[in-house]
């Protein structure tokens, strides 16, 4: 292991908008503003999935976050480590990943750096750029459980995963062209998930390619350019991104996460750890939170099925304080799984 | 509260996995290193543009000056995003002549359909590479020009490649190579042999500091550019510390032992026989033809490389300094110092070199010349260059009051005459056979529409279905993009 990010750290720190705010390890507010009240924690919150639909707009629609309230209202401040874990409702005995002995990574140092926008780069560009990273870094890991051998088995089948599961507590459905919640096997979910992300990235009308669209970010001091705001500005407006750009990325991350969460939950050990792949994961998966939520991709809710993890990574370090993940974890819960693997 | 506990880990065990889990999980592992450390890069580099930014925007610059820096710079940032997220294909580009071949490669000026840049891009064929053990040379070449910023070594754009091939994207150099200079002009006078000497030195020396040994300096790997300049090009035998150069690392990754054992060395020396004695001066230009068909062949020459190389002893940075030597001899003398018949013969000269190295009578050169070749052609240990790298040349008397800093700016003395950027006129093109695409195989992998197709082909992983896992895995991290200091 080595630090490939030594001499570019400097940068982000101090940086963040985030940095030196109070913070507690829960936050009191849901993201869409509303006051989180205690309740029940759901049995299982199903979200589903329409992307067979063509048309963009549609299926953005479609695609709400989960309508269960956040785990995270169920915590108060007081609450102890133990007391947010058990609130998760986690198997017993605890899944592997979240044994800090195996949570570590291929790299250290400071991920943002790879996710930090360059300043002068419009938002909408650097969107498109961290989704096409992203997603060609998950099939990669993917690709492993799917593929077949010879004999035609996958190491993800029907039988293996007949439900698109995130654990006991989580499970995604697809929508039929009737808008019908339907139960497919994983690695058809998948399956179809891939081909929906990838029809979207390689149309040049949702991600355009050609050189001759491109633009720069507004600088404030720098007032070449006058700033609008209003309905008719949207991210990547004037690199020419369309209006729905940025609900689309938003639906990759949101599936990308279910699809992450998938390998976390049915087979981190089978095969990932047999392989030898758990820190490529670790690395890959920790560097996709941090974007994701950095840029506004992934909200608390729809974080839920891996919560835990992030709560290990903001406490062992790999989530620097001043980022969103780090926002989002509950580190007490974190430094609890510490505790528990003999790490603190 | 009961306490927790975490699921034991149990043995690793990836024997239980099939052969393509296994060659799979070797893929995602290479590819998840390549990202994390082309990432950082890319990261490293950006962050120094930034800081160079601010810096400028910290100075005196008026406003609209202000201004232009700020959108130059997004501009510059975000084209290069978009090049990145484009997935490179032969298809975006257009056959207009082909220009070049050597061993493995051949070389094609082509037109970037999208903007109508024009490009020199070389083919490598995978199947080849790996037959013929020849992978540490696709990933030294790639590396070596992608590691450099030199103005003497040939800009590569672009790395890509798909089920057949890998492609290199270079900048097109319209001037020829240095063998067509010398199969025009036969022999050079002292002046201009001392502009392309100290030029060769300056391009070795910015191999030599990125690690590099090139190990076939010769003159078709000399290319010229539109000013006459020169720029070292196929860094398909360079040698670098890296592991990945390494031949046993891509046995390892294929697991497959044996696959390159009975390769045609590209260096090795008894195959077919080109018969021509340069016996006298008439014949030395049919000898040079017959050089460039020869470069052309899966033959090559070993006219240019030192001995202790072709005795596959140890060697080191000097054996450049070596072929260096018989270069400057070749361009005051008019042939290679061991050109004979055969490559065989050739090889024999070169081992056995302080008996057959010599020069002929009926040619005047002045002193220094001959003392610099001297001291070039000599053993390792005392060779010029040894201790010092390229100072102790620049040093040598031959060189007296050259201005090694200045070179590229002085008026070189063969200047092309191009009637337009796709001039082929200092390229050998009908010796070449020509047609739209490449030779063989050639043509875009299509992607499957299964999960592992990624969308925009990078990291070497966006092959399609029919591509077996070992003409995928050794060429991971192949691909690359660089950023482009001049926008527009
Ligand atoms: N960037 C380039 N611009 C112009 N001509 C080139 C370029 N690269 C190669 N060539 C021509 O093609 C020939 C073969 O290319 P090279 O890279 O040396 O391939 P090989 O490894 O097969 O020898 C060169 O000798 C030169 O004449
Ligand atoms: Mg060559």
């Amino acid at each position: 292991m080595s630090n490939i990010f030594s001499g570019i750290n400097a940068r982000l720190r101090g940086t963040s908008s985030k940095a030196g705010s109070a913070r507690s390890p829960i936050s009191p507010i849901s993201d869409d503003g509303r006051l989180n009240t205690p309740g029940a924690v759901p049995r299982k919150s199903k979200s589903s999935a329409n992307l067979s639909s063509s048309s963009a707009s549609l299926s953005s629609r479609v695609l709400p976050l989960p309508a269960s309230p956040a785990l995270s209202q169920t915590i108060s401040m007081t609450s102890t480590g133990d007391e947010i874990l058990h609130s998760y409702r986690l198997p017993t005995p605890l899944p592997m990943w979240l044994n800090p002995a195996h949570a570590k990574h291929i790299v250290k140092g400071n991920f943002m750096t790879l996710s930090a926008r360059p300043k002068s780069v419009d938002q909408g560009e650097w969107v498109a750029h961290q989704v096409v990273e992203h997603y060609r870094n998950l099939w990669n890991f993917v690709q492993v459980v799917y593929e077949n051998e010879a004999d035609g088995k996958s190491i993800c089948t029907a039988t293996t995963c007949p439900r698109m599961s995130a654990g006991p507590n989580h499970s995604y459905t697809w929508l039929n062209a009737r808008f019908e919640p339907i139960e497919l096997p994983a690695i058809e979910y998948i399956a179809l998930m891939q081909r929906w992300i990838s029809g979207k990235v390689d149309d040049t009308k949702m991600f355009p390619t050609d050189a001759a669209g491109i633009s720069f970010s507004h600088h404030p001091n720098i007032a070449n350019t006058a700033l609008l705001s209003g309905p008719d500005e949207w991210v990547g407006k004037r690199s020419g991104f369309p209006k729905e750009f940025h609900s689309i990325c938003q639906t990759i991350f949101l599936q990308m996460f279910r699809v992450y969460s998938h390998l976390y939950w049915a087979h981190f050990v089978e095969p990932f750890y047999h392989l030898n792949l758990e820190k490529q994961l670790n690395s890959c998966f920790s560097h996709f939170l941090l974007t994701a939520t950095a840029l506004d991709m992934l909200k608390p809710p729809a974080l839920e099925p891996m919560q835990p993890l992030l709560d290990l990574w903001a406490a062992n370090g790999t989530f620097p304080p001043e980022s969103k993940a780090y926002e989002y974890a509950n580190v007490k819960a974190g430094t609890r799984l510490l505790q528990l693997g003999g790490m603190s | 509260m009961n306490s927790f506990e975490f699921a034991a880990a149990p043995l690793r065990c990836p024997e239980a996995y099939g052969p393509n889990a296994n060659l799979n999980q070797k893929r995602c592992y290479q590819l998840a290193q390549e990202f994390f450390k082309g990432g950082a890069r890319r990261a490293r580099e950006r962050h120094g543009r930034e800081q160079e930014l601010i810096r400028r925007l910290e100075g005196p610059a008026s406003q609209p000056m202000r201004e232009q820096l700020w959108a130059y710079e997004g501009l510059s940032e975000s084209k290069y995003l978009r090049f990145l997220r484009t997935k490179e294909e032969l298809s975006n580009y257009t056959t207009i002549k082909t220009i070049g071949k050597g061993y493995f490669g051949e070389v094609k000026l082509v037109r970037k359909k999208q903007d109508g840049g024009v490009y020199a891009l070389k083919r490598l064929v995978k199947t080849e590479m790996v037959s013929t053990g020849q992978l540490p040379r696709v990933r030294a070449e790639r590396d070596a020009m992608a590691e450099s910023e030199s103005v003497w070594v040939v800009k590569l754009h672009t790395t890509f490649q798909d089920s057949t091939s890998l492609y290199l994207l270079m900048e097109f150099l319209p001037g020829g190579d240095l063998m067509g200079l010398l199969i025009k002009y036969q022999i050079f006078s002292e002046d201009i042999t001392r502009f392309y000497a100290a030029e060769m030195i300056m391009a070795i020396e910015a191999i030599h500091s990125l690690g590099f040994v090139h190990r076939d300096i010769k003159p078709d790997n000399i290319l010229l550019d539109q000013y006459g300049h020169i720029k070292l090009a196929d860094f398909g035998l360079s040698k670098s510390s890296r592991k990945d150069h390494d031949s046993s690392y891509y046995r390892e990754l294929l697991q497959r032992p044996g696959s390159s054992s009975q390769a045609p060395n590209r260096n090795s020396v008894n195959i077919d026989e080109i018969s021509l004695t340069v016996s006298n001066r008439a014949q030395i230009n049919t000898w040079r033809q017959c050089r460039r068909l020869m470069a052309h062949s899966t033959v090559g020459t070993p006219d240019y490389i030192a001995p202790e190389l072709l005795a596959g002893q140890g060697y080191s940075f000097e054996i450049d300094w070596w072929s260096l030597g018989t270069i400057i001899y070749e361009c005051l003398v008019g042939w290679a110092p061991f050109a004979s018949d055969n490559p065989t013969d050739t090889y024999t000269k070169i081992i056995n070199w302080p008996q057959t190295f010599f020069f002929p009578d009926d040619i005047r050169l002045h002193p220094t010349a001959i003392n610099l070749i001297q001291s070039l052609i000599r053993n390792p240990e005392a060779r010029l260059g040894r201790v010092a790298g390229a100072a102790e040349l620049k040093a040598h008397p031959f060189f007296a009051g050259v201005d090694f800093t200045s070179l590229r700016r002085i008026s070189a003395p063969f200047r092309p005459h191009l009637a337009s950027d796709t001039d082929t006129s200092c390229f050998p093109v009908d010796e070449l056979p020509q047609g739209e695409g490449f030779g063989n195989g050639g043509g875009g992998g299509g992607d499957g529409d299964r999960p592992p197709a990624t969308a925009a082909g990078g990291g070497g992983g966006g092959e399609g279905g029919l591509v077996t896992p070992d003409m995928v895995l050794p060429f991971i991290g192949y691909t690359f993009k660089r950023f482009e200091k001049s926008f527009m």
